[in-house]
């Protein structure tokens, strides 16, 4: 079942199409990846969808309430950890959550709860101000689960954090999803996306041009898996060998190794493995290279996530 | 219940700030201090004396310090440490040491009249000495039981004193005080409210399930509460620790409520306007400062010129500072003042809907 339904979302500000016919949908316990280079209009998109912003076009869905800036049953359903540091620095961590509490309209007990989830409690009386980086960032993420919502927006949630605190950002996803939170990630790191979601859309210059798993949209690409093997002994002979497997779809040889195109390198490595090996073949090396998100991205937009 | 959150944030932050703090707590009530002690303050002055006081040691209006000499005497009076000084030795006439000041010279005829009063009594009581064989101490209590009744001077009155008789310079310093601080402290802190957008926490109360006329109304009564706090503390303290009087409790509470509304309304308009905090806070001290003194909070209203009594009131400070002269010093009460309230309340509404405007504005665009 869908917890986040976009369908036709359009954006514009003055000459400017923000955003252009945006649709994807989350499903609950699914954590979806937003990747776009600067200005693509991620962060127009989360507004919309977080009811900050209306749209000109189009509609956002939450869990069958329809979202508006006005929409109060919506935005009961929705977490946002915005990309800036959206807290008091004047205030304590627990002020800082009692009073997103209050308009949330969540429970007191719940301040002392999502402090114990980020790892904050034992700090929550200090100033925000005098947080680390990772701190602040680990607080920013808190407030967005006070009222425990069904669907959690991160708008690079880890931009410029330790990696401990990272990593605690990262593990504390991964949970909320398993526990089957719907959560849609913004970032700038790579690895996170590939490491978190479960799906990516691609948007760029406002437009939705990419969507799926990694290996739907690399095979979308028509990129492949490559092996690549440094071998001793009869190279002609175990060409031929590879290229009747049947997920081997090219092998080419270079020098003293030979270089595989495939459909699922880890599948497909010890079947390759053995099959050399059985036949007198010495394998000095292996290299695998699984073409990735960044790999798409570039394909995609022309310029790197980070640029 | 979330516009009291909202607005009980703005009051938390402002009072974590310790400078703000300053501005809000300690250098209204010390300017409380050093202009009513620059009108003249509320103590009995200070008379130094070289040799014997006499009468002037039970005078109730007078306090005596003693010197041993002369000298000590000059550059007491010339520090200001004692109001004046006399030297009143055995030898000589008596003579006084007075700066060019009003209480100089208002103690210089309390020490003639008591002085004439005391050589006066004395010579009576040689006269009576004299004629009937008494003793001299027998004769002065003969001259003290002598009831002289007083001589009654009918008085009219003309014109209008500028301040009352029992007015002292702190009742004078403290009402401006008020008006100039709760206006200014209204805006310079209205800072807050740009940090609020700038660091998107306006942003993100707007998307909690929270409409953003709650936000708007939450971050005015924030404005508000601090004008109203920052009004309170001048007009408790002052009353607390300089006596100040400050008239009839209702009329002097519905005049700071108003007044608040009018700080409260400026602030959220100037918070809405600016893009920076440097930028609020330079416009929050310029306004401050010139509505104040064109308000007649920096000299008072009754010193200007008729061109400059008309500018004073096209200002909310010239309705406020006139509105509790009328309390403190023409003994006016909660019906004395519905104008000056009517006005205030005027200049609130235009206030609140500019700026409610403004900041929905800037925060949903």
């Amino acid at each position: 079942m869908s917890v986040l339904s976009c369908s036709g979302l359009s954006r514009r500000f003055g000459d400017v199409q923000a955003v252009d016919d945006v649709s994807f949908s989350i499903a609950e316990g699914e954590t979806y990846g937003l990747l776009g280079p600067n200005g693509a209009g991620k962060t127009t998109t989360i507004s919309m969808i977080t009811g900050v912003l209306e749209p000109d076009a189009g509609e956002v869905v939450v869990a069958g309430q329809p979202m508006s800036t006005s929409a109060i049953a919506a935005k009961r359903l929705v977490g946002y950890v915005p990309q800036e540091l959206a807290l008091y620095p004047d205030l304590t961590g627990r002020e800082n959550l009692r009073f997103f509490a209050s308009l949330y309209g969540a429970a007191r007990a719940r301040v002392d709860h999502v402090l114990d989830v980020v790892g904050l409690a034992d700090r929550a009386g200090d100033l925000a101000r005098e947080y680390s980086g990772g701190m602040k960032r680990r607080l920013n993420v808190a407030i967005g689960l006070l009222h425990e919502p069904r669907l959690l927006v991160l708008d690079e949630p880890t931009a410029g954090v330790d990696p401990q605190s990272r990593n605690q950002i990262m593990d504390n996803v991964r949970a909320l999803a398993a526990e089957g939170m719907a959560i849609l990630y913004t970032t700038h790191y790579m690895e996170e996306a590939e490491r978190l979601c479960d799906r990516v859309g691609v948007i760029d210059s406002g437009r939705l041009i990419a969507e799926g798993t990694r290996r739907e949209l690399v095979e979308q690409l028509g990129e492949r898996d490559r092996i690549s093997l440094l071998l001793d002994g009869d190279l002609a002979h175990a060409a031929t060998m590879l290229g009747g497997i049947r997920d081997v779809k090219s092998v080419a040889v270079h020098g003293h190794g030979l270089e595989l195109v495939v459909d699922d390198a880890r599948e497909c490595l010890p079947v390759v493995l053995s099959a050399v090996t059985s036949n007198g073949v010495v394998v000095r090396s292996v290299e695998v290279n699984e073409p990735n998100l960044e790999t798409v991205f570039l394909h995609l937009t022309g310029k790197a996530l980070r640029e | 219940m979330k516009i009291l959150s909202i607005a009980w944030v703005n009051l938390r932050r402002v009072t974590r700030d310790r400078t703000g703090v300053f501005f809000l707590v300690a250098l209204p009530l010390m300017l409380v201090f050093i202009i009513g002690a620059s009108f003249g303050g509320a103590t009995t002055p200070l008379l130094g004396v070289v040799g014997e006081a006499g009468a002037l040691r039970t005078e109730p209006s007078v306090r005596v310090k003693d010197f041993p000499d002369e000298a000590a005497l000059r550059a007491a009076v010339e520090h200001g440490e004692v109001s004046a000084g006399l030297v009143r030795t055995s030898a000589d006439t008596p003579r006084m040491l007075v700066r060019a000041d009003r209480t100089g010279q208002q103690l210089r005829m309390l020490v003639t009249t008591t002085l004439t009063r005391e050589a006066n009594r004395s010579a009576a009581g040689d006269f009576v000495a004299s004629h009937t064989g008494l003793d001299r101490a027998t004769a002065l209590s003969v001259v003290d039981s002598v009831r002289v009744e007083p001589v009654e001077v009918r008085t009219s009155t003309t014109g209008e004193a500028l301040f009352p008789q029992d007015f002292s310079g702190f009742d004078l310093g403290a009402a401006n005080q008020l008006v100039l601080f709760t206006f200014l402290n209204a805006l310079t802190t209205s800072a807050a409210l740009v940090e609020s957008r700038a660091l998107g926490v306006t942003r993100r109360m707007l998307a909690t399930p929270t409409p953003a006329r709650v936000v708007v109304a939450g971050e005015a009564l924030g404005r508000v509460a601090i004008a109203l706090l920052q009004g309170l503390i001048v007009l408790i303290g002052s009353a607390l620790l300089f006596g100040v009087r400050w008239g009839d409790p209702l009329g002097a509470a519905a005049l700071l409520g108003a007044f608040a509304l009018v700080s409260g309304g400026a602030g959220l308009l100037v918070g809405s306007l600016c893009r920076t905090q440097q930028q609020s806070t330079g416009a929050g001290i310029l306004l401050g400062l010139s509505l104040a003194a064109f308000g007649g909070c920096m000299v008072p209203i009754e010193f200007f010129s008729p061109a400059l009594h008309t500018v004073a009131f096209t200002t909310p400070h010239g309705w406020a500072a006139d509105g509790f002269a009328a309390l403190t010093r023409r003994g006016g009460d909660l019906l004395t003042v519905m104008p000056h309230l009517g006005v205030l309340l005027g200049f609130a509404v235009v206030l609140f809907v500019l700026g409610a405007w403004r900041l929905r504005r800037a925060v949903t665009a």
